[in-house]
Protein backbone atom coordinates (compact mmCIF):
# COMPACT_ATOMS: atom_id res chain seq x y z
CA UNK A 1 0.00 0.00 0.00
CA UNK A 2 2.58 2.11 0.89
CA UNK A 3 4.99 1.47 -2.10
CA UNK A 4 1.78 1.96 -4.46
CA UNK A 5 1.05 5.36 -2.46
CA UNK A 6 5.27 6.20 -2.85
CA UNK A 7 4.82 5.58 -6.90
CA UNK A 8 1.94 7.98 -7.15
CA UNK A 9 3.02 10.60 -5.31
CA UNK A 10 6.44 10.13 -7.29
CA UNK A 11 4.75 10.22 -10.41
CA UNK A 12 3.32 13.53 -9.60
CA UNK A 13 6.65 15.17 -8.41
CA UNK A 14 9.16 13.14 -11.44
CA UNK A 15 6.48 14.79 -13.98
CA UNK A 16 7.19 18.61 -13.05
CA UNK A 17 9.04 20.41 -15.95
CA UNK A 18 6.93 20.12 -20.00
CA UNK A 19 2.89 19.37 -19.25
CA UNK A 20 3.14 16.85 -21.88
CA UNK A 21 -0.47 15.84 -22.80
CA UNK A 22 0.14 12.46 -21.58
CA UNK A 23 1.84 13.49 -18.71
CA UNK A 24 -1.24 15.52 -17.70
CA UNK A 25 -3.35 12.33 -18.61
CA UNK A 26 -1.59 10.15 -16.35
CA UNK A 27 -1.24 12.15 -13.78
CA UNK A 28 -5.29 12.59 -14.00
CA UNK A 29 -5.43 8.92 -13.85
CA UNK A 30 -2.97 8.61 -10.79
CA UNK A 31 -5.43 11.23 -9.07
CA UNK A 32 -8.53 9.03 -9.59
CA UNK A 33 -6.90 5.68 -8.66
CA UNK A 34 -6.13 7.88 -5.18
CA UNK A 35 -9.51 9.34 -4.79
CA UNK A 36 -10.79 5.70 -4.82
CA UNK A 37 -8.48 4.55 -2.65
CA UNK A 38 -9.97 7.48 -0.17
CA UNK A 39 -13.20 6.90 -1.16
CA UNK A 40 -12.18 3.01 0.19
CA UNK A 41 -10.25 4.17 3.25
CA UNK A 42 -13.38 5.94 4.37
CA UNK A 43 -15.82 3.42 3.77
CA UNK A 44 -16.81 0.81 6.56
CA UNK A 45 -16.25 -1.97 4.46
CA UNK A 46 -13.45 -4.77 3.55
CA UNK A 47 -11.34 -4.43 0.65
CA UNK A 48 -9.16 -5.50 -1.46
CA UNK A 49 -6.67 -3.67 -3.58
CA UNK A 50 -4.80 -6.14 -6.09
CA UNK A 51 -1.91 -4.95 -7.78
CA UNK A 52 -0.12 -6.97 -10.68
CA UNK A 53 2.43 -4.76 -10.47
CA UNK A 54 3.76 -5.86 -6.76
CA UNK A 55 2.07 -8.95 -7.42
CA UNK A 56 0.29 -8.70 -3.81
CA UNK A 57 -3.02 -9.02 -2.85
CA UNK A 58 -3.78 -6.84 -0.25
CA UNK A 59 -6.84 -7.23 2.39
CA UNK A 60 -7.42 -3.54 3.91
CA UNK A 61 -9.83 -1.41 5.99
CA UNK A 62 -9.96 2.06 6.81
CA UNK A 63 -6.54 2.30 4.89
CA UNK A 64 -4.73 -0.48 7.17
CA UNK A 65 -3.54 -3.58 5.87
CA UNK A 66 -4.88 -6.32 7.59
CA UNK A 67 -2.97 -9.10 5.39
CA UNK A 68 -0.14 -9.32 2.71
CA UNK A 69 -1.05 -12.09 -0.14
CA UNK A 70 1.86 -13.03 -2.49
CA UNK A 71 -0.28 -13.10 -6.30
CA UNK A 72 2.33 -15.62 -8.45
CA UNK A 73 0.75 -15.37 -11.34
CA UNK A 74 -2.51 -13.21 -12.62
CA UNK A 75 -4.75 -13.92 -16.55
CA UNK A 76 -7.58 -11.90 -17.55
CA UNK A 77 -10.06 -14.32 -18.87
CA UNK A 78 -13.07 -13.85 -21.21
CA UNK A 79 -16.25 -15.72 -21.70
CA UNK A 80 -16.44 -17.60 -25.25
CA UNK A 81 -18.68 -19.71 -26.99
CA UNK A 82 -16.80 -21.95 -29.85
CA UNK A 83 -13.76 -19.53 -30.07
CA UNK A 84 -16.52 -16.84 -30.20
CA UNK A 85 -15.63 -13.67 -27.52
CA UNK A 86 -18.86 -12.78 -25.67
CA UNK A 87 -17.47 -10.09 -23.94
CA UNK A 88 -14.71 -7.07 -23.60
CA UNK A 89 -12.32 -7.21 -20.58
CA UNK A 90 -11.95 -3.53 -20.58
CA UNK A 91 -12.39 -1.23 -17.86
CA UNK A 92 -12.00 -3.69 -14.95
CA UNK A 93 -8.59 -2.41 -14.09
CA UNK A 94 -9.29 1.19 -11.55
CA UNK A 95 -12.78 0.96 -10.90
CA UNK A 96 -14.11 -0.46 -7.65
CA UNK A 97 -16.21 -3.13 -7.44
CA UNK A 98 -18.07 -4.13 -4.71
CA UNK A 99 -20.56 -6.73 -3.32
CA UNK A 100 -17.66 -9.61 -3.21
CA UNK A 101 -19.03 -12.82 -2.00
CA UNK A 102 -17.22 -15.79 -1.76
CA UNK A 103 -18.33 -19.17 -4.41
CA UNK A 104 -18.88 -21.68 -2.86
CA UNK A 105 -19.81 -19.81 0.01
CA UNK A 106 -18.04 -20.63 3.44
CA UNK A 107 -20.46 -22.48 5.51
CA UNK A 108 -21.21 -21.17 8.49
CA UNK A 109 -22.95 -23.87 10.87
CA UNK A 110 -24.45 -22.10 14.17
CA UNK A 111 -24.80 -24.61 17.13
CA UNK A 112 -27.88 -23.74 19.06
CA UNK A 113 -28.16 -24.55 22.84
CA UNK A 114 -30.82 -24.69 25.03
CA UNK A 115 -29.89 -23.45 28.78
CA UNK A 116 -31.04 -26.21 31.14
CA UNK A 117 -33.43 -24.16 33.85
CA UNK A 118 -31.65 -22.35 36.72
CA UNK A 119 -30.87 -24.31 40.10
CA UNK A 120 -29.05 -22.89 43.00
CA UNK A 121 -25.90 -25.30 42.30
CA UNK A 122 -26.06 -25.34 38.69
CA UNK A 123 -25.77 -27.37 35.78
CA UNK A 124 -22.60 -27.38 33.61
CA UNK A 125 -23.67 -27.42 29.95
CA UNK A 126 -21.46 -30.31 27.97
CA UNK A 127 -19.99 -28.14 25.06
CA UNK A 128 -18.04 -30.22 23.00
CA UNK A 129 -14.47 -29.15 21.60
CA UNK A 130 -14.60 -27.13 18.48
CA UNK A 131 -13.19 -28.03 15.28
CA UNK A 132 -10.02 -25.98 14.04
CA UNK A 133 -10.76 -23.25 11.45
CA UNK A 134 -9.02 -25.83 9.24
CA UNK A 135 -11.18 -28.36 9.90
CA UNK A 136 -14.65 -26.28 10.15
CA UNK A 137 -13.02 -24.36 6.82
CA UNK A 138 -12.19 -27.15 4.04
CA UNK A 139 -10.99 -24.92 0.89
CA UNK A 140 -11.98 -26.14 -2.23
CA UNK A 141 -8.69 -25.97 -4.79
CA UNK A 142 -10.91 -23.43 -6.70
CA UNK A 143 -12.61 -21.18 -5.85
CA UNK A 144 -13.84 -17.29 -6.53
CA UNK A 145 -14.63 -14.20 -5.56
CA UNK A 146 -17.80 -12.66 -7.44
CA UNK A 147 -18.12 -9.03 -7.01
CA UNK A 148 -21.48 -7.40 -8.14
CA UNK A 149 -21.41 -6.33 -12.25
CA UNK A 150 -19.53 -9.59 -13.70
CA UNK A 151 -15.98 -9.71 -12.33
CA UNK A 152 -14.46 -11.93 -10.72
CA UNK A 153 -11.45 -13.85 -9.30
CA UNK A 154 -10.22 -17.07 -9.43
CA UNK A 155 -8.22 -18.52 -7.12
CA UNK A 156 -6.34 -21.39 -7.66
CA UNK A 157 -2.96 -22.75 -6.19
CA UNK A 158 0.49 -23.20 -8.20
CA UNK A 159 0.43 -26.21 -10.83
CA UNK A 160 3.23 -27.83 -9.15
CA UNK A 161 0.91 -27.49 -5.67
CA UNK A 162 -1.15 -30.74 -7.55
CA UNK A 163 1.25 -33.43 -8.34
CA UNK A 164 0.39 -35.39 -5.05
CA UNK A 165 -3.21 -35.63 -6.76
CA UNK A 166 -3.74 -39.00 -9.02
CA UNK A 167 -4.27 -38.92 -12.50
CA UNK A 168 -7.67 -39.70 -12.29
CA UNK A 169 -8.32 -37.30 -9.50
CA UNK A 170 -6.53 -34.52 -11.72
CA UNK A 171 -8.73 -35.53 -14.80
CA UNK A 172 -12.39 -35.17 -12.43
CA UNK A 173 -11.27 -32.25 -11.32
CA UNK A 174 -10.05 -30.82 -14.84
CA UNK A 175 -13.40 -31.78 -16.38
CA UNK A 176 -15.40 -30.72 -13.64
CA UNK A 177 -13.85 -26.84 -13.89
CA UNK A 178 -14.66 -27.32 -17.79
CA UNK A 179 -17.82 -27.78 -17.57
CA UNK A 180 -18.86 -25.34 -14.84
CA UNK A 181 -16.34 -22.82 -17.33
CA UNK A 182 -18.58 -23.78 -20.11
CA UNK A 183 -22.03 -23.60 -18.43
CA UNK A 184 -20.81 -19.97 -17.21
CA UNK A 185 -19.45 -18.75 -20.74
CA UNK A 186 -22.62 -20.09 -22.28
CA UNK A 187 -25.92 -18.55 -20.73
CA UNK A 188 -27.14 -15.60 -22.19
CA UNK A 189 -26.01 -13.58 -19.70
CA UNK A 190 -22.33 -15.08 -19.08
CA UNK A 191 -22.08 -15.73 -14.62
CA UNK A 192 -18.45 -13.24 -15.12
CA UNK A 193 -17.84 -10.67 -17.93
CA UNK A 194 -14.59 -10.76 -17.07
CA UNK A 195 -12.44 -13.12 -14.73
CA UNK A 196 -9.21 -12.52 -13.04
CA UNK A 197 -7.37 -15.73 -12.62
CA UNK A 198 -5.04 -15.43 -9.33
CA UNK A 199 -2.87 -17.90 -8.34
CA UNK A 200 -1.78 -17.90 -4.64
CA UNK A 201 0.48 -20.45 -2.42
CA UNK A 202 -1.75 -23.03 -1.27
CA UNK A 203 -1.49 -21.64 1.98
CA UNK A 204 -2.51 -18.08 1.00
CA UNK A 205 -5.53 -19.20 -1.02
CA UNK A 206 -6.86 -21.21 2.68
CA UNK A 207 -5.81 -18.28 4.31
CA UNK A 208 -8.03 -15.72 1.81
CA UNK A 209 -10.88 -18.32 1.84
CA UNK A 210 -10.72 -18.38 5.45
CA UNK A 211 -10.67 -15.15 6.13
CA UNK A 212 -12.55 -13.14 3.27
CA UNK A 213 -15.26 -10.79 5.25
CA UNK A 214 -18.31 -10.83 3.10
CA UNK A 215 -19.46 -8.15 1.19
CA UNK A 216 -15.77 -7.22 0.36
CA UNK A 217 -14.75 -4.06 -1.88
CA UNK A 218 -12.24 -4.58 -5.01
CA UNK A 219 -10.05 -2.35 -6.51
CA UNK A 220 -7.18 -3.39 -8.91
CA UNK A 221 -4.26 -1.13 -9.18
CA UNK A 222 -3.47 -0.45 -13.06
CA UNK A 223 0.31 -1.03 -14.06
CA UNK A 224 2.45 2.37 -13.78
CA UNK A 225 3.87 3.00 -17.09
CA UNK B 1 -50.33 -62.08 -23.05
CA UNK B 2 -48.12 -59.77 -25.76
CA UNK B 3 -44.91 -61.81 -27.12
CA UNK B 4 -41.98 -60.46 -27.97
CA UNK B 5 -41.66 -60.32 -31.59
CA UNK B 6 -37.67 -60.16 -31.63
CA UNK B 7 -37.33 -62.52 -28.40
CA UNK B 8 -35.66 -65.76 -29.62
CA UNK B 9 -36.24 -69.04 -27.86
CA UNK B 10 -35.44 -72.45 -28.18
CA UNK B 11 -38.68 -73.11 -30.37
CA UNK B 12 -38.48 -70.21 -32.67
CA UNK B 13 -38.89 -71.78 -35.76
CA UNK B 14 -36.20 -71.93 -38.34
CA UNK B 15 -37.43 -69.47 -40.40
CA UNK B 16 -38.00 -67.01 -38.33
CA UNK B 17 -34.55 -66.90 -37.16
CA UNK B 18 -33.45 -66.46 -41.01
CA UNK B 19 -35.31 -63.01 -40.96
CA UNK B 20 -33.48 -61.87 -37.75
CA UNK B 21 -29.94 -62.76 -39.25
CA UNK B 22 -31.33 -60.57 -42.44
CA UNK B 23 -32.12 -57.69 -40.52
CA UNK B 24 -28.85 -57.67 -38.69
CA UNK B 25 -26.56 -57.62 -41.10
CA UNK B 26 -23.19 -58.13 -40.00
CA UNK B 27 -21.34 -55.16 -41.59
CA UNK B 28 -18.56 -55.23 -43.99
CA UNK B 29 -15.01 -54.43 -43.32
CA UNK B 30 -15.28 -50.60 -45.04
CA UNK B 31 -18.70 -50.08 -43.36
CA UNK B 32 -17.14 -50.57 -39.86
CA UNK B 33 -13.96 -48.43 -41.03
CA UNK B 34 -16.20 -45.87 -42.00
CA UNK B 35 -18.24 -46.18 -38.86
CA UNK B 36 -14.55 -45.84 -36.42
CA UNK B 37 -13.78 -42.72 -38.72
CA UNK B 38 -17.16 -40.95 -38.13
CA UNK B 39 -17.39 -41.95 -34.67
CA UNK B 40 -13.58 -40.30 -34.00
CA UNK B 41 -14.67 -37.11 -36.50
CA UNK B 42 -17.61 -36.50 -34.09
CA UNK B 43 -15.01 -37.18 -30.78
CA UNK B 44 -13.29 -34.43 -32.83
CA UNK B 45 -15.83 -32.21 -33.48
CA UNK B 46 -17.19 -32.38 -29.59
CA UNK B 47 -13.36 -32.01 -28.55
CA UNK B 48 -12.55 -28.57 -30.30
CA UNK B 49 -16.01 -27.12 -29.98
CA UNK B 50 -15.23 -27.67 -26.47
CA UNK B 51 -11.91 -26.43 -26.31
CA UNK B 52 -13.71 -23.24 -27.66
CA UNK B 53 -16.17 -22.98 -25.04
CA UNK B 54 -15.35 -21.22 -21.43
CA UNK B 55 -13.00 -19.19 -20.21
CA UNK B 56 -10.11 -17.63 -22.67
CA UNK B 57 -7.26 -16.16 -20.28
CA UNK B 58 -4.57 -13.95 -21.52
CA UNK B 59 -1.66 -12.30 -19.57
CA UNK B 60 -2.97 -9.05 -16.96
CA UNK B 61 -1.82 -5.83 -19.68
CA UNK B 62 1.57 -4.75 -19.05
CA UNK B 63 0.84 -1.31 -19.39
CA UNK B 64 -2.05 0.84 -18.26
CA UNK B 65 -4.27 2.47 -20.95
CA UNK B 66 -3.65 6.38 -20.61
CA UNK B 67 -7.08 8.49 -20.26
CA UNK B 68 -7.97 10.94 -23.16
CA UNK B 69 -8.71 14.38 -21.29
CA UNK B 70 -9.24 17.77 -22.70
CA UNK B 71 -5.69 19.02 -22.53
CA UNK B 72 -5.64 23.44 -22.65
CA UNK B 73 -4.06 24.60 -26.24
CA UNK B 74 -1.95 27.13 -24.66
CA UNK B 75 1.59 26.48 -22.72
CA UNK B 76 0.47 28.63 -19.87
CA UNK B 77 -3.16 26.94 -19.73
CA UNK B 78 -1.16 23.37 -19.30
CA UNK B 79 0.85 24.53 -16.80
CA UNK B 80 -2.31 25.72 -14.72
CA UNK B 81 -3.85 22.25 -15.11
CA UNK B 82 -0.76 20.61 -14.75
CA UNK B 83 0.02 23.04 -10.99
CA UNK B 84 -3.62 21.94 -10.06
CA UNK B 85 -3.04 17.91 -10.62
CA UNK B 86 0.10 18.13 -8.60
CA UNK B 87 -1.61 20.01 -5.99
CA UNK B 88 -4.46 17.45 -6.17
CA UNK B 89 -2.27 14.37 -5.90
CA UNK B 90 -0.52 15.66 -3.00
CA UNK B 91 -3.53 16.21 -0.91
CA UNK B 92 -4.97 13.22 -1.77
CA UNK B 93 -1.38 11.01 -1.07
CA UNK B 94 -1.53 12.99 1.90
CA UNK B 95 -5.16 12.58 3.09
CA UNK B 96 -4.33 8.37 2.58
CA UNK B 97 -1.55 8.38 4.39
CA UNK B 98 -3.35 9.96 7.55
CA UNK B 99 -6.33 7.70 7.28
CA UNK B 100 -4.21 4.64 7.93
CA UNK B 101 -2.77 3.86 11.08
CA UNK B 102 0.78 5.05 11.55
CA UNK B 103 3.20 3.08 14.48
CA UNK B 104 1.27 0.19 16.26
CA UNK B 105 -2.07 -1.45 15.26
CA UNK B 106 -3.19 -4.83 16.64
CA UNK B 107 -5.05 -7.19 13.53
CA UNK B 108 -7.29 -9.87 14.54
CA UNK B 109 -8.41 -12.78 12.11
CA UNK B 110 -11.19 -13.89 13.74
CA UNK B 111 -11.98 -17.41 11.51
CA UNK B 112 -8.49 -18.60 11.78
CA UNK B 113 -7.87 -17.42 15.32
CA UNK B 114 -4.47 -15.13 14.68
CA UNK B 115 -3.50 -12.08 16.30
CA UNK B 116 -1.07 -9.65 14.84
CA UNK B 117 0.49 -6.79 16.11
CA UNK B 118 1.68 -4.52 13.66
CA UNK B 119 4.33 -1.89 13.27
CA UNK B 120 3.94 0.13 10.13
CA UNK B 121 2.54 -2.29 8.04
CA UNK B 122 4.59 -4.73 8.98
CA UNK B 123 3.83 -8.17 11.35
CA UNK B 124 5.46 -7.68 14.89
CA UNK B 125 4.11 -10.72 16.24
CA UNK B 126 1.92 -13.43 15.69
CA UNK B 127 -0.40 -14.79 18.29
CA UNK B 128 -2.52 -17.75 18.72
CA UNK B 129 -5.79 -16.82 20.06
CA UNK B 130 -9.14 -17.79 20.34
CA UNK B 131 -12.55 -15.52 19.04
CA UNK B 132 -16.08 -16.24 18.98
CA UNK B 133 -17.66 -19.62 19.00
CA UNK B 134 -20.72 -18.56 16.83
CA UNK B 135 -23.07 -20.30 19.00
CA UNK B 136 -26.19 -19.17 19.85
CA UNK B 137 -27.54 -19.75 23.90
CA UNK B 138 -31.66 -19.43 24.48
CA UNK B 139 -32.50 -19.61 28.47
CA UNK B 140 -35.01 -22.18 29.46
CA UNK B 141 -37.66 -20.49 28.74
CA UNK B 142 -36.84 -19.88 25.47
CA UNK B 143 -37.36 -15.50 25.76
CA UNK B 144 -33.80 -14.75 25.63
CA UNK B 145 -31.29 -15.35 22.95
CA UNK B 146 -27.56 -14.28 23.00
CA UNK B 147 -25.06 -15.13 19.60
CA UNK B 148 -21.15 -15.28 20.56
CA UNK B 149 -19.76 -13.55 17.53
CA UNK B 150 -16.87 -11.52 17.43
CA UNK B 151 -18.14 -8.62 15.60
CA UNK B 152 -15.96 -7.29 12.88
CA UNK B 153 -14.39 -3.66 12.31
CA UNK B 154 -12.14 -1.11 13.82
CA UNK B 155 -11.85 -0.63 17.62
CA UNK B 156 -9.84 1.11 19.60
CA UNK B 157 -8.29 0.03 23.07
CA UNK B 158 -10.29 2.34 25.40
CA UNK B 159 -8.84 1.44 28.80
CA UNK B 160 -6.47 -1.58 30.14
CA UNK B 161 -7.01 -3.05 33.58
CA UNK B 162 -4.07 -5.15 34.94
CA UNK B 163 -5.72 -8.14 37.23
CA UNK B 164 -9.00 -7.68 35.92
CA UNK B 165 -11.75 -8.78 37.70
CA UNK B 166 -14.73 -9.85 35.56
CA UNK B 167 -18.51 -8.73 35.83
CA UNK B 168 -20.29 -11.62 34.76
CA UNK B 169 -23.37 -10.90 32.28
CA UNK B 170 -26.54 -12.66 32.38
CA UNK B 171 -25.33 -15.18 29.80
CA UNK B 172 -22.92 -16.50 31.80
CA UNK B 173 -25.57 -17.49 34.70
CA UNK B 174 -28.02 -18.79 32.21
CA UNK B 175 -24.94 -21.11 30.76
CA UNK B 176 -23.69 -22.76 34.03
CA UNK B 177 -27.71 -22.73 34.89
CA UNK B 178 -27.71 -20.63 37.54
CA UNK B 179 -29.98 -17.90 38.43
CA UNK B 180 -29.06 -14.59 37.54
CA UNK B 181 -28.11 -12.40 40.82
CA UNK B 182 -30.22 -9.53 41.92
CA UNK B 183 -27.12 -8.44 43.84
CA UNK B 184 -24.50 -6.68 41.67
CA UNK B 185 -21.97 -7.72 43.38
CA UNK B 186 -22.63 -11.56 43.08
CA UNK B 187 -21.47 -11.02 39.15
CA UNK B 188 -17.86 -10.26 40.47
CA UNK B 189 -15.32 -13.26 39.39
CA UNK B 190 -11.38 -12.32 39.63
CA UNK B 191 -8.58 -14.39 38.30
CA UNK B 192 -10.79 -15.71 34.81
CA UNK B 193 -10.15 -13.02 32.38
CA UNK B 194 -5.77 -14.03 33.23
CA UNK B 195 -3.32 -11.06 34.25
CA UNK B 196 -4.55 -8.20 31.99
CA UNK B 197 -7.97 -7.27 30.00
CA UNK B 198 -7.63 -4.53 26.95
CA UNK B 199 -11.19 -3.52 26.93
CA UNK B 200 -12.46 -2.56 23.47
CA UNK B 201 -15.98 -1.40 22.96
CA UNK B 202 -19.57 -3.04 24.00
CA UNK B 203 -18.02 -5.50 26.69
CA UNK B 204 -15.64 -6.91 23.69
CA UNK B 205 -12.16 -7.20 25.36
CA UNK B 206 -8.54 -8.89 24.41
CA UNK B 207 -8.16 -10.79 27.86
CA UNK B 208 -6.41 -14.09 28.84
CA UNK B 209 -7.81 -17.40 29.79
CA UNK B 210 -7.53 -20.56 32.19
CA UNK B 211 -8.05 -22.72 28.84
CA UNK B 212 -4.72 -22.28 27.41
CA UNK B 213 -5.46 -25.67 25.50
CA UNK B 214 -8.63 -24.29 23.33
CA UNK B 215 -6.11 -21.55 22.04
CA UNK B 216 -6.36 -21.53 18.09
CA UNK B 217 -10.54 -22.62 18.63
CA UNK B 218 -13.03 -21.05 18.37
CA UNK B 219 -14.97 -20.89 21.90
CA UNK B 220 -15.27 -17.49 22.97
CA UNK B 221 -18.20 -15.53 23.71
CA UNK B 222 -16.91 -12.70 21.60
CA UNK B 223 -14.19 -11.55 23.40
CA UNK B 224 -10.86 -12.47 21.94
CA UNK B 225 -8.24 -14.22 24.39
CA UNK B 226 -5.05 -15.42 24.63
CA UNK B 227 -2.07 -17.08 26.22
CA UNK B 228 -0.03 -15.39 29.01
CA UNK B 229 3.03 -14.79 27.19
CA UNK B 230 1.31 -13.35 24.12
CA UNK B 231 -1.32 -11.21 26.53
CA UNK B 232 2.33 -9.68 28.16
CA UNK B 233 3.45 -8.71 24.58
CA UNK B 234 -0.01 -7.10 23.57
CA UNK B 235 -0.53 -5.45 26.69
CA UNK B 236 3.31 -3.88 26.24
CA UNK B 237 2.74 -3.37 22.89
CA UNK B 238 -0.58 -1.18 22.49
CA UNK B 239 -0.87 1.75 24.67
CA UNK B 240 -4.65 3.16 25.24
CA UNK B 241 -5.91 4.36 21.82
CA UNK B 242 -4.47 1.29 19.66
CA UNK B 243 -6.92 0.80 16.81
CA UNK B 244 -7.73 -3.32 16.30
CA UNK B 245 -8.85 -4.18 13.54
CA UNK B 246 -11.06 -7.62 13.25
CA UNK B 247 -11.75 -9.16 10.35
Amino acid sequence: MIATLGALALFAATATAPAAPEDLARLTAANDLLAKQVALAKGKEFYLLLDPSERTLHLMLKGALLQRYTVTGLEVGVPRVLYRTRADAADWEGRVWDGGRLDPARPLDRVEVQAPPPTAEGTELEVKVPPTPEEKYPVPSRYHIRFTGGLSIEIRPPADAETSKGFWSKISEGFASWWADARAASRSAPTDTVRLHVVLSRKDAESLYRALPPNTKLLVVPPRS
Amino acid sequence: MIQDPFALGEDTPPERRRWVSVVVPKPSRGRRLALLVGLAALVATVWIAAAGTGYAYSPAPARAKVPTIDVPQDAAGAKRLHTKLQTQNKALAAALKKMAPSGTYVVVDQTQNRLYVMKDDDIARTAVCSAGSGMVLKDSGGSRKWVFDTPRGVFKVRNKIANPIWKKPDWAFVEEGKPVPKNPADRFESGTLGKYALYLEDGYMIHGTLYTRLLGRSVTHGCIRLGPDDLQAVWDAAPIGTPVFIF
